[in-house]
């Protein structure tokens, strides 16, 4: 068994509501909420979930982008939870983040050798020569040409601003790397091979990744595990393949048969949802998914039920998968 | 029955620099009325610049419309009105989901002020009525919460929400022609359904016509009559959608179906190499770099978009060299 190198426990993060001309707090979007996982060293682990269920303030939050209201988030150990800004600050040379709107992440004044460079001299003593260097070879990884990176920002496409994006994060060689929907923006073929530079960094420099995504045909080809998130929490984790050919909460099955058909002429049989996802302001009682669950019953309008696992590495959130 | 769309030999090129290089060329497509039209093609093709160009929002300087007409309607050529009368059709006749939400959503106001200013703009409905759209649409889009979102500010939302108000927007004034870049990017599957379905309605409802830009085929399958396929800024290929999934001729097509990862069973597929850049663009065809059935005249020479089958158009060596043997 390989080491764990990031564990979070129980945590939380909820944003006040405010209202009325006083701006009193007046309730809590429970953007995440108790949710607790591990990742190993070397792995790539995998979020899924719809839209706004709690995934990118999940990964904020681990890397205190966003401070957690509640909880723990164990880097190899220490909980950087109690760790002071500085401490904090070299903390992030070994933990980065690839942020899910590029446009709104990359300083528009600044050309893409000084967007990449600007990691590299705020966490290393280095040499012009040696930073250059570095950016050439990550910039010619990511299928950026050298002779654009005197160009800025605006000048280039949507895809080409999200490979930006991603080598400013992996310029570093860092040991975690939190993905936000680091491929959305990007055709078929470039992502085929971002993902496989991905990939081939990960073996290259023993990178651990929590890939964040909403496409799970991406998250499939390269993850060693998954989780499917819903309204802040985690609902089932588990092998890649195990997910995949044996879900066992209602929720991920019917995710899964909502991928996309590949064929004008095919049309596919779907598991479509009744209602709207709940507000994360005032979650359902019982299960989350309760009101939108083919399977519901009286039980599970009443009491949440526990995150446990129910086979070998496999853990769910329901009270209808028998142990 | 006439097009609502039509543009004719479009070309646009960017002046960096001392140079002047060409981004788009030679773009002809016409769309008809509650048609939904698909672009694809891979990173940096040209498409964002195509639809901006269709919208007169092209950063000029750099970039120009350097040769081309784009008839909105049959008779108004987009690229002769004046910015004020483009204004007027913006956000109303003609309306944008665009590529990045946050280059068009004002960080420093609420939804319901983004909402409402386009309804301000275009309608003459008393508050309440307006206020009432807002969350009738923001519901449509599938967001929980509408009242309380109405009050938050971009920041505050997700990716995928901030995607779905523009959307919302972009659909409130109920558009003649709707250019939808990459709308679905940020969605989950689920959600991508509802709002491609939601589009379809519009089409139903106020015979819309779309033009959806894209690189995930998988979006085009399911909603699209005709493509057009984009490649280094040229249409490479042009037909109803059964014929460019099921008899694709153009080699870049077939990489592009080739790589396309239905059910992922095996490993990714991706077309050898990478688009050129604008700064070494092949002088013959722009894909000869990458074509596995490249001849020595397509280094040479670049080949005519002519007509390969009925209503299916390609830019290929291949069968122009088959239909000159023909002759
Ligand atoms: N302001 C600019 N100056 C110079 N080049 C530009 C500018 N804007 C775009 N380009 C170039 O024009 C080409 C086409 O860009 P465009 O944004 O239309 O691509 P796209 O097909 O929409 O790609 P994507 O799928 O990545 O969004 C790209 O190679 C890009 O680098
Ligand atoms: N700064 C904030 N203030 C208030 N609410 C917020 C803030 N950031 C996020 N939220 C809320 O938290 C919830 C979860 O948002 P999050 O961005 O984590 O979703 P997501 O799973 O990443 O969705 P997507 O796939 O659309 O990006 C949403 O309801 C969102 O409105
Ligand atoms: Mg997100
Ligand atoms: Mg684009």
């Amino acid at each position: 068994m390989s080491e764990t190198l990031l564990k979070v426990e129980a945590l939380e993060k909820f944003f006040p509501v405010k209202a009325g001309i006083f701006k009193r707090t007046k309730g809590y979007v429970k953007a995440v909420n108790d949710v607790s996982f591990e990742v190993k060293a070397k792995e790539t682990l995998s979020l899924v979930g719809e839209s706004g269920c709690g995934k990118s303030t999940l990964g904020r939050s681990i890397l205190r982008i966003l401070e957690p209201t509640g909880g723990k988030v164990l880097f190899n150990d220490k909980n950087i939870l109690d760790y002071s800004k500085q401490d904090l600050r070299k903390m992030r040379r070994d933990m980065q983040l690839v942020f899910q709107d590029p446009y709104s992440s990359l300083n528009p004044r600044m050309t893409v050798r000084e967007l990449v460079s600007e990691p590299l001299y705020t966490h290393f003593s280095i040499s012009k020569m040696e930073a250059d260097q570095r950016v050439d070879e990550i910039l010619e990884k990511v299928g950026l040409p050298l002779e654009h990176s005197k160009r800025y920002p605006h000048q280039f496409s949507g895809g080409q601003r999200q490979r930006i994006s991603i080598a400013r994060a992996l310029v570093l060689k860092p040991k975690l790397v939190v993905a936000d929907e680091p491929v959305s923006a990007l055709d078929v073929s470039i992502q085929a091979q971002i993902l496989k530079l991905l990939v081939d960094l990960q073996e290259e420099f023993d990178l651990t990744y929590l890939f964040i995504s909403h496409d799970l045909n991406v998250v499939k080809h390269i993850s060693d595990r998954v989780g499917v998130m819903y309204l802040g929490k985690i609902m089932e984790l588990a092998d890649t393949e195990a997910l995949y050919e044996e879900p066992l909460h209602p929720y991920t099955k019917a995710l899964l048969s909502a991928v996309p058909t590949s064929d004008p002429l095919v049309k596919k049989e779907r598991i479509i949802l009744k209602g709207d996802v709940p507000s994360p302001t005032d979650p359902p009682s019982g299960c989350p998914f309760h009101q939108r669950c083919p399977l519901a019953e009286e039980k599970c309008q009443n009491v949440l039920p526990e995150f446990v696992q129910v086979r070998p590495k496999h853990w769910v959130a329901c009270h209808l998968v028998e142990q | 029955m006439a097009p609502i769309l039509q543009i004719k030999d479009l070309q646009i090129d960017v002046k960096m620099d001392e140079e002047v290089l060409n981004v788009v060329k030679n773009i002809n497509l016409e769309i008809g009325k509650r048609e939904i039209y698909g672009i694809v093609g891979e990173s940096g093709s040209g498409k964002s610049l195509t639809s901006l160009a269709i919208m007169g929002l092209l950063a000029s300087p750099p970039l120009q419309v350097s040769k081309g007409e784009i008839f909105f309607e049959e008779d108004k050529d987009l690229l002769k009105l004046s910015s004020r009368e483009l204004r007027k059709i913006r956000g109303n006749k003609i309306s944008m989901i665009f590529q990045e939400p946050m280059s068009a959503l004002d960080p420093l106001f609420t939804i319901e002020d983004q909402l409402m200013e386009s309804l301000k703009f275009h309608t003459k409905l008393s508050k309440k009525e307006m206020k009432r759209a807002c969350v009738k649409i923001i519901e449509k889009v599938g967001i929980p919460r509408p009242e309380q979102i109405m009050k938050e500010y971009p920041h505050q939302l997700s990716g995928g929400m901030r995607q779905r108000i523009m959307i919302a927007i972009a659909m409130l004034c109920n558009p003649k022609l709707l250019i939808a870049d990459e709308p679905t990017t940020a969605l989950d599957v689920t959600i991508q359904a509802q709002i491609l379905d939601l589009m379809k309605e519009l089409r139903d409802d106020f015979e819309t016509s779309i033009l959806m830009i894209t690189h995930d085929l998988g979006v085009i399958a399911e909603t699209c009559q005709r493509v057009a396929v984009m490649y280094a800024g040229e249409i490479v290929e042009e037909t109803d959608v059964v014929s460019l999934f099921h008899r694709p001729k153009h080699p870049y097509t077939k990489g592009l179906l080739k790589s396309m990862v239905g059910d992922r069973s095996d490993a990714l597929y991706s077309i050898p190499g990478k688009v050129p850049s604008v700064e070494q663009m092949p002088k013959g065809c722009r894909f000869v770099t990458r074509c596995p059935e490249a001849m020595d005249i397509c280094e040479k020479v670049s080949p005519d978009d002519l007509e390969v089958a009925d209503n299916h158009r390609c830019k290929c060596w291949l069968y122009q060299k088959e239909m000159a043997n023909h002759v």
